[in-house]
C-alpha cells in the first residue's frame, strides 16, 4: 500500500513539475526531461518491474496531456524502466558518473524517439534531424547534470543511499 | 526462451511485452479512442494541484509585475485618451459612407493552470462550460492572439495555441491589407509562418500581423505578431513569412477568453 501511495505520489510530482515549472524552459527549448529522469530514478531504486511500471504509466500520463500519438512515451519509457531495472544491480549505483551516464543515455533515447512524433514523422524528420539532434543534446546536457546533482544532494541531505539499501526485486 | 529464464524473469518479461503490446496499439489506434474525455478528467484531478504550484509562482512575480502595469497603465491611459477621440472621428465617417461600425470585442478572464506537451501546444484555463466558454472560441492577451479553445470540460477548458500544427489563422498585413494564413511550422526549427502569400504582394520585416476576420473564428484586427524574416516558400510559389507571435506564448499567466460566433464547431 505504502509503494503504491509513493508510486502515485511520484507520478503526480513529476507530472505537476512538467506542465508548470518546467514548462516555460522547454517552450523555449530547454526540455528538462523530468519524465525520463524519474523512470531512471524509479529503476535504480525499485527495479525492472517498477521501473517498467513506472515508465509506462508516467508515459502513459504525458501521451494522454499530448494531443496526439498516444502510446509513443508510454512504449519508450517502459522499455528504458526494463532496460535500467535489470541492469541496475550491475551499477555503481551510488556513484554520480553512473547517474549521470544513465539519465543522459535515457533522455536522450526518450527524447531521439519522441521528437520525429512531434516533427510529423520520417518525412518531417528530412529537414528536421538538425532540430532532433539539439533537443536530443540540450535535454541530455539539461538533464543529466541536474539529476545527478539532486541525487547527490539527497544523499547529503538525508545522510543516507538513496540506492544502496533499496529493494531490488529480482525481476 | 521463456523456459531458459527463472519464473520471476519471466513474469517481468511478459509484464514489460504486455506494456510494449497495449502502447503499440495505443499508437496505431489511439486516434480512435475517447481522448477528449479522458484528458478531461486529467484535467479535473490535476486542476488544484496546478493551481496551488502556480499560485506560488505568480506571487513571486506579481511585485515586479505591478511595478510594469503601473507605468503601463499611464501610458495606455494617454493613448486611451488619443483614441476616443480617433474614435468619434472614425465612427462620425464610417456614417457618412454608411459602412457599419466596429463591434467592441468580449473578454472573458481565465488563468493559464498548465501548459502541455515539449513545445507547448496547449494549454489548460481555469474557466469552463459553466462560466459559458464555448469550443471554437478565440483567446487572448493584452499582447495578442493566443489560440483558441478546442475542448470545454464543466469548469476547466483546453485552448489549442498558435503552435499546435492544427492551427491555421487567417491573417492580414497591417495597413497594407495582404493576406495569409499563419501555421505552426516543426521544421526545419519551430517557427510560425504566414503563408499562401504571393511574390506580387509586398511585406517588410517589422510589420504587424493581424487577425483578417475572413475566418470568422477570430474578430478582425487582433494582433498576431510581426514579420522577423521573409524567405521563398517550398515550392517556389508564395513567399516565406516568419512571424514572431505578440503574446508571449510561453510565458502565459491570464488570458481573455473571446466569444464566437454561437454557430461554430469545433474544427479549424
Amino acid at each position: 500500500m505504502r509503494g503504491l501511495g509513493a508510486f502515485l505520489l511520484g507520478m503526480v510530482l513529476v507530472l505537476l513539475l512538467r506542465s508548470t515549472a518546467l514548462s516555460p524552459l522547454a517552450a523555449r527549448g530547454i526540455v528538462v526531461d523530468v519524465l525520463a529522469f524519474a523512470t531512471v530514478f524509479w529503476a535504480l531504486r525499485y527495479g525492472a518491474v517498477s521501473g517498467a511500471s513506472f515508465g509506462f504509466m508516467i508515459g502513459l500520463a504525458a501521451d494522454l496531456d499530448a494531443t496526439h500519438w498516444m502510446g509513443r512515451h508510454a512504449l519508450v519509457l517502459s522499455i528504458l524502466g526494463y532496460a535500467i531495472g535489470r541492469l541496475a544491480r550491475t551499477f555503481e549505483r551510488e556513484s554520480g558518473r553512473t547517474q549521470l551516464v544513465l539519465i543522459g543515455l535515457a533522455v536522450a533515447v526518450h527524447q531521439a524517439w519522441v521528437v520525429p512524433f512531434e516533427l510529423g514523422g520520417l518525412e518531417g524528420l528530412g529537414s528536421g534531424w538538425p532540430y532532433l539532434l539539439g533537443r536530443v543534446f540540450i535535454g541530455a546536457l539539461a538533464t543529466a547534470p541536474l539529476g545527478a546533482l539532486l541525487l547527490t544532494a539527497a544523499r547529503r541531505v538525508t545522510g543516507r543511499s538513496v540506492f544502496g539499501h533499496a529493494l531490488v526485486n529480482p525481476g | 526462451m521463456g523456459g531458459f529464464l527463472p519464473p520471476a524473469e519471466r513474469r517481468s518479461s511478459a509484464l514489460v511485452a504486455l506494456y510494449v503490446a497495449t502502447s503499440l496499439l495505443l499508437l496505431a489506434a489511439g486516434e480512435r479512442l475517447p481522448q477528449a474525455m479522458l484528458r478531461g478528467v486529467g484535467a479535473a484531478i490535476f486542476a488544484p494541484l496546478d493551481h496551488v504550484i502556480m499560485t506560488v509562482d505568480r506571487v513571486m512575480g506579481s511585485w515586479r509585475e505591478n511595478r510594469e502595469l503601473h507605468g503601463r497603465v499611464a501610458v495606455l491611459e494617454l493613448e486611451n485618451s488619443r483614441m476616443r477621440t480617433l474614435a468619434a472621428e472614425d465612427r462620425a465617417l464610417r456614417e457618412q459612407l454608411g459602412l457599419p461600425g466596429y463591434q467592441g470585442l468580449t473578454l472573458r478572464p481565465a488563468e493559464v493552470l498548465a501548459l502541455a506537451g515539449e513545445s507547448a501546444a496547449s494549454a489548460t484555463l481555469s474557466a469552463g462550460a459553466q462560466q459559458g466558454v464555448h469550443p471554437g472560441d478565440a483567446v487572448v492577451t493584452s499582447d495578442g492572439l493566443v489560440g483558441r479553445i478546442g475542448e470545454v470540460y464543466p469548469s476547466l477548458s483546453r485552448v489549442v495555441l498558435l503552435t499546435d500544427q492544427n492551427a491555421g489563422v487567417a491573417c492580414e498585413v497591417e495597413s497594407t491589407g495582404v493576406l495569409g494564413v499563419l501555421r505552426f511550422a516543426p521544421t526545419p526549427f519551430p517557427r510560425l509562418l504566414l503563408t499562401l502569400v504571393p511574390f506580387a504582394d509586398t511585406v517588410s520585416v517589422g510589420q504587424r500581423i493581424l487577425t483578417s476576420g475572413l475566418s470568422r473564428r477570430y474578430p478582425r484586427g487582433i494582433p498576431v505578431g510581426r514579420v522577423v524574416r521573409l524567405g521563398t516558400a517550398e515550392g517556389g510559389l508564395t513567399q516565406e513569412i516568419e512571424v514572431a507571435s505578440a503574446a508571449r506564448l510561453t510565458r502565459l499567466r491570464h488570458v481573455f477568453i473571446v466569444p464566437g460566433p454561437a454557430d461554430l464547431g469545433v474544427a479549424p
